[in-house]
């Protein structure tokens, strides 16, 4: 709970993590799907979605994602402060309970036990079976999905958060309700409310919207460390592509929970993160090889990715050109003006986070995660007291392990 | 400076006009740890034939307002992301339709940022070596759109429904067009629309409005602009109908994807109409379409839509056109079905209860949209170029009427005015 006039709105959130797991991953993905079907109290969807729009067009929306080798459910909602509408009842409230519905008390099939409405299962099994054949369609992120999975294709992270097409068959509304059961009894719940409130009041309000149940509230585990990297994997998929996607997988030995951690947000800053890093200066300004080439930096997982888009031709040049870069970060080629420069956005970014009530909730979360306590002002601290020879010992165990290019060809391609 | 004060939003924005013609607007918001600022110039890529004065009207290359975008981000001294970047701003461009814009994020040294984006923006640098570098990053550009289905099936939708007017140009232009521009005619499209006259400044965050407009009347001051005669825009006129009533495009996608576009006969020409006119499209588009219509849940459960379906109402200078679709096994099935659907909501009129749902949504979503600082800039500039108040929807909101909106539904949803755009596999 973070009190705060800044809004208009009260943001709420609701994360639910379990580990990733085969059996569980595609029967967890679809829940999300069922549950925004409806409630008990309104089990059809156009009614639920009138209540929404009622309670002045109050967000409501979820996704399902990895973070380290947890499958995580979010839920969010955006309800408007009462001040600047009229309403007869408090709208966080109306929000809260709505919530508490949503995940306690879901549509049933009428006259059959322990299981969801039929209908629903049937529809959203087809919604997310359409969402996983649909990866494809957007090469960027298809490309950035694969690299990462064939790079992880001996741990539990391989999986899609949104779980696997040929487990769907098996599914139906007995055993997903049975799934769901489980999800609800084992999985990691956290409750955020970000607004112009107070924590009593919210206690109160969720006392009475969630049948909260009297086990342990369960924690996360810290990920599995990746293997070891013997030898550069190189994987080129064909397809029916106007331009090319060099995408990298870089392993590294820091998380979130370690001391290091600011260390490697500046080794990513530098290396390819801003306009002003290393990647886009010498992939697209310098070379005119690229539209975009950047690196993201995982801090839960452990991991490092780069993407770019470039001309099929040109392929040998910017892998090149990248593994260059990768080898001047760990020679410590870091001038003062790249590290002020990186300091200076990383820290900007820290700050503007306090202006969405989202963002906020989501770097919280990453305490939640890792079980490391590191408020923004203390990561401001830990940023601008990195030095050069901080991110030479990070970069000195960044090794690139999976290097996979998505280009012309057939359609379909090699696998 | 005027101070303007809009109660029922609780919020208070502060106006001024430079000597030299720019516009400056800053809204304080209080407790924001960020200010964001955009300086925005009226030139998108429709303004492809223009003149100034009395001087003879002037033809530009498609996707010229983009490659100049990409060009004041240099400067002699070098790219101007590191400069924000040593002042810890995290800065980028847009260009639309209808207008060119600059921005920047910020918690510090807000002061060197607003001044480093003023003179960024206001100091042109073009070299024939410049211009020429930027050719490949640009043409690079244009190949990831064409990869990109979602961007295909739009800018195809639109490519169907005008024939003469360049909102079917797509923004970026083709690789065979930015091939042919020059630093000179970047010059001459820098000079006409990028005096101050023509642009906007808006600054949100916390921040104190005097000290912001006292430095940006003093940035200003220091600077000399040439006198500038009128900017006229032309547009070839656009006949009524669709250019083509279906334009099919091959792409390896999972699903067909679909645009199904409405084209106004009429485009209002009116500020004030077209404002009013734009709340009461969305809303009707809302009420037909929305998640919580009948047809979009017979649509769902038929296995026609999914989650992607969307839809929009955009309209501007000599245009005005509907749009909505996304992924669906059946284009053809899914435009029959929408056809018949809204055909008989056109006879038996939107209901009272439809409406006012609608409306209580569309105030939230206003409201919550207020809350971001980057929306607020960006929505702001667009409606003020077009002669509008974003913080005056919420009386255009109260005061529609459903009359209103069942007289939109019979004008505007004329079949004979549709298109379809479709993107799917070879064998599809």
């Amino acid at each position: 709970m973070l009190p705060t006039k800044r809004f208009k709105t009260f943001a709420i959130s609701l994360y639910a993590g379990v580990p990733l797991a085969e059996n569980t991953v595609t029967a967890t993905a679809l829940t999300p799907f069922v549950l925004r079907r409806g409630t008990s109290a309104t089990p059809e969807t156009i009614a639920f979605r009138e209540r929404l729009d009622n309670m002045y067009g109050t967000g409501f929306g979820f996704d399902v994602y990895k973070r380290g080798d947890a499958q995580i459910v979010q839920f969010r909602l955006d309800v408007i402060h009462d001040q600047y509408v009229s309403s007869s009842v408090s709208l966080l409230q109306s929000a809260l309970a709505l919530l508490g519905e949503v995940l306690t008390s879901p549509a049933m099939e009428p006259g059959v036990d322990h299981a969801f409405r039929s209908k629903y299962v049937q529809a959203e099994k087809q919604t997310l079976q359409q969402r996983l054949e649909a990866i494809i369609n957007d090469k960027i992120r298809y490309a950035a999905e694969r690299c990462l999975e064939e790079m992880c294709a001996g741990e539990p992270y391989r999986f899609h958060a949104l779980g696997q097409i040929a487990d769907l068959a098996a599914i139906h509304e007995r055993s997903l309700y049975e799934s769901y059961r489980t999800w609800l009894d084992r999985a990691c719940f956290d409750l955020y409310v970000v607004g112009d409130t107070t924590l009593s009041e919210v206690q109160e309000m969720v006392a009475s919207a969630f049948r909260a149940g009297d086990g342990q509230p369960a924690v996360y585990s810290k990920p599995a460390a990746g293997s070891h990297v013997s030898e550069v994997k190189t994987v080129v998929e064909r397809m029916d592509v106007s331009q090319g996607k060099l995408n990298m997988g870089l392993r590294t030995r820091t998380t979130y929970a370690d001391d290091q951690y600011a260390a490697m947000l500046m080794y990513n800053g530098i290396l390819g993160g801003y306009p002003h890093s290393k990647l886009f200066m010498n992939v697209r300004e310098k070379a005119s090889l690229a539209y975009y080439a950047a690196s993201r930096y995982d801090g839960i997982k452990g991991l490092c990715s780069i993407q770019s888009g470039i001309e099929i031709a040109n392929f040998e040049r910017a892998s090149h050109i990248i593994q260059q870069q990768l080898e001047s970060m760990r020679k410590g080629e870091l001038s003062e003006l790249e590290m002020s420069q990186t300091k200076a956005m990383i820290v900007n970014h820290l700050r503007e986070m306090q202006d969405s009530a989202f963002e906020m909730i989501a770097y919280d979360f990453n305490s939640i995660l890792t079980g490391r306590e590191r408020s923004a002002q203390e990561l401001m601290r830990e940023v601008q007291a990195v030095e050069a020879d901080d991110i030479v010992r990070v970069a000195d165990d960044v090794v690139l392990d999976t290097i996979y290019f998505l280009r012309d060809g057939k359609e379909g391609g090699e696998q | 400076m005027r101070q303007l004060h809009y109660p029922h939003i609780n919020e208070t924005l502060y106006h001024g006009t430079l000597p030299n013609g720019l516009q400056v607007y800053i809204l304080p918001k209080e407790g924001f740890q960020k200010t964001y600022a955009t300086f925005s110039t009226r030139f998108g890529s429709i303004d492809n034939r223009f003149s100034i004065g009395e001087e003879p009207p002037v033809q530009v290359l498609d996707g010229i307002a983009h490659f100049l975008e990409h060009k004041m981000f240099e400067e002699p001294t070098g790219d101007i992301f590191a400069t924000f970047a040593s002042q810890g701003a995290s800065a980028n461009a847009f260009t639309s339709f209808d207008r060119t814009a600059y921005l920047f994020s910020a918690t510090e040294y807000i002061d060197q940022n607003l001044r480093t984006l003023l003179d960024f923006v206001q100091h042109p640098y073009f070299t024939d070596e410049n211009v020429d570098k930027e050719k490949g990053i640009i043409e690079q550009e244009i190949n990831m759109y064409k990869d990109n289905a979602d961007w295909r099936v739009y800018t195809g939708i639109i490519e169907a429904l005008y024939e003469k007017h360049p909102v079917h140009i797509d923004i970026a232009g083709s690789v065979e067009s930015i091939r042919q521009i020059t630093k000179e005619s970047l010059y001459t499209c820098y000079n006409t629309f990028y005096h101050p006259s023509n642009m906007l400044l808006f600054v949100v965050g916390g921040v104190e409005p005097e000290q912001v407009m006292q430095l940006v009347r003093d940035n200003q001051a220091a600077k000399t602009f040439p006198e500038l005669g009128e900017i006229r825009r032309y547009f070839e006129p656009e006949p009524q109908g669709v250019r083509k009533q279906r334009l099919e495009m091959k792409l390896p996608v999972s699903l067909p994807k679909c645009m199904i576009g409405i084209k106004d006969k009429q485009p209002v020409a009116d500020a004030q109409e077209l404002q009013r006119q734009d709340i009461v499209t969305k809303l009707l588009l809302d009420v037909l379409l929305g998640q919580s219509s009948q047809l979009y849940q017979s649509l769902y459960d038929d296995r026609l839509i999914s989650d992607s379906f969307g839809y929009e109402f955009n309209s501007g200078n000599g245009y005005s056109f509907s749009i909505f679709g996304g992924e669906t096994r059946s284009p053809d099935e899914l435009l029959d079905r929408v056809k018949q659907a809204v055909n008989e909501v056109r006879e038996q009129g939107v209901s009272a209860s439809d409406f006012e749902r609608t409306r209580r949504k569309r105030i939230g979503n206003y409201l919550r949209m207020l809350n971001s600082p980057e929306s607020i800039a960006n929505e702001f500039t667009r409606h003020k170029f077009r002669g509008g108040d974003l913080f005056e929807l919420l009386p255009i909101y109260e005061s529609i009427t459903l009359e209103e909106v069942n007289e939109r539904l019979r004008t505007h949803f004329d079949w004979e005015q549709s298109a379809i755009s479709i993107v799917c596999r070879e064998s599809q």
